[in-house]
């Protein structure tokens, strides 16, 4: 696991030298729980940082808030944002660089490795802990967790409480970054799509029955939306709330504005959103996870998300956030990509 | 006895290939089911998913996109893209538990009237025993 001080060190150092305008890491919350993002803007804030097994949030979203504020601003800070990595989340600022959404000389990335573990499950501590206050979590040589409570340390295996993704891992350490902390140790799953393969073996009425039971749950919040780095629109085909309507706009304008999907959260409603939320994904995906975190329904989007990941693998061969330089999975194609299912 | 199920299939046909093609069956008078509806795109490539999940959304029992052969493309490779992009939705539609003769892609040239009127056919035969398409209908 990575030393916080020097973690610590590493922030304060380019807050120090005003290289960065502010730094993104994780600080305590007030629920002693999971860690709440962190802005630190001077060098003495540096202590709050933290850095342990819960630190689950995917900061590059905060990438987005901050592009929009740059563009409203007169004179703005043309300083980079220093943000605090996992492997997941760097291979979101991948795609991000991929798609030209951010330049690579806005971001100053602090890279840390996960080494051979990975970030807790919330929902997973919660019921091993019984809801007591985490005082201190650590992992030991062994593939353990180490949690201090209140009553006392105990010692949990970590494949009981790691999050799924992180179980299906197949890059732990950040692919790009300015500064790295800790050690590129590859962990190769056995099966990085085990749990798609799971859904995949059931029968087709099986398979609809398992979806329509989770979909007609949603209640169609779009947490899932606001959460994801990658859905950084600013128009959204889901809902005509947030089409640019500006003094200007005409009621003929309004009026053909295309309505794809009714408001009402019913199944055929959700499945036409979740639908279009997933393949808008493909090839972008990097698997943070962060959809199903706030899920409040606990809808298992990362399914969608990893089945579109598996595809992309296994017809065109793509892995979506390695290499900033490859073309997107569907502005780009191959001569031999299969065609078996055309007539 | 019952009247037969007759299924309604919404088609999105690429100007330049296969909409000419379905033009050719009409105009050479072949036979073929009536129950397709063609809807006539600039390219199989500017067919999004959100088309296709709308029609099953407004209660097609069948979707079909057809375009050029690889190669005739009249904007050189959007069939090329329409092909990555049809397999996707085409896997992920089998994933969520849509019968999967539901949705299909074929290659149809301006030349094609008879492989068209015969794709039709077959669509319409493998569409009868399943009976209207609930899974993804919006309540009426």
């Amino acid at each position: 696991m990575v030393n916080l001080e020097d973690l610590k060190k590493e922030a304060k150092a380019v807050l120090k030298d005003e290289k960065v305008k502010y730094v993104i890491g994780y600080e305590k919350s007030s629920n002693g729980l999971m860690p709440a993002p962190a802005f630190i803007k001077k060098p003495e804030d540096v202590e709050k940082l933290i850095w342990d097994p819960t630190c689950i949030h995917n900061l590059t979203r905060f990438l987005t808030d901050e592009k929009q504020k740059k563009a409203r601003e007169k004179q703005p800070d043309e300083r980079p944002v220093g943000i605090i990595v996992k492997g997941c989340d760097s291979r979101a600022l991948v795609v991000l660089l991929q798609e030209k959404f951010i330049n690579r000389e806005d971001v100053y990335i602090i890279g840390v490795s996960c080494e051979s573990a990975g970030v807790v499950d919330e929902k997973k501590l919660s019921k091993k802990l019984k809801d007591k206050k985490i005082e201190n979590i650590e992992f030991d040589e062994k593939d353990n967790i180490i949690v201090t409570t209140k009553d006392g340390k105990t010692k949990i295996p970590a494949s009981e409480i790691l999050a799924e993704r992180c179980l299906e891992c197949r890059a732990n350490f950040p692919v790009i970054y300015d500064v790295l902390l800790g050690e590129k140790t590859k962990r190769q799953p056995e099966n990085p799509f085990q749990s798609v393969e799971k859904i995949e073996s059931l029968s087709e009425q099986e398979r609809w029955d398992f979806w329509k039971e989770q979909l007609s749950k949603c209640i169609r919040c779009y947490a899932c939306r606001s959460v994801c780095p990658m859905c950084y629109c600013d128009e959204c085909v889901v809902d005509t709330i947030n089409f640019a309507v500006t003094a200007d706009t005409t009621a003929e304008e309004k009026a053909q504005k295309i309505k794809w999907l009714e408001k009402s959260p019913v199944l055929s409603e959700n499945f036409v959103y979740h639908f279009i939320r997933a393949i808008h994904l493909a090839g972008r995906c990097i698997d943070c996870g962060e959809c199903e975190r706030v899920c409040p329904l606990d809808i298992p989007i990362r399914f969608l998300n990893k089945k579109l990941e598996k595809d992309a693998k296994e017809l065109f061969d793509y892995d979506s956030g390695f290499d900033p330089d490859q073309p997107s999975l569907i502005s780009s194609f191959r001569d031999e990509d299969p065609e078996d299912f055309i007539r | 006895m019952a009247e037969e199920f007759e299924p309604k299939i919404v088609a999105f046909l690429c100007k330049w290939c296969s909409s000419a093609g379905s033009d050719l069956a009409g105009v050479s008078r072949m036979e073929y089911p009536p129950n397709v509806v063609p809807i006539t795109v600039m390219c199989s490539g500017s067919v999004s998913p959100l088309y296709i999940l709308s029609a099953f959304n407004k209660g097609a029992d069948g979707v079909l996109v057809s375009g050029c052969h690889p190669g005739d493309c009249h904007y050189i490779k959007g069939n090329y893209y329409a092909r990555r992009r049809i397999a996707l939705v085409k896997r992920l539609l089998d994933y969520f538990g849509l019968e999967p003769q539901r949705f299909q892609m074929s290659w149809v040239s301006a030349a094609e009237g008879v492989k068209y009127t015969q794709i039709i056919k077959d669509f319409v035969q493998e569409l009868k025993p399943l009976g209207p398409q609930k899974k993804l209908r919006r309540a009426q």
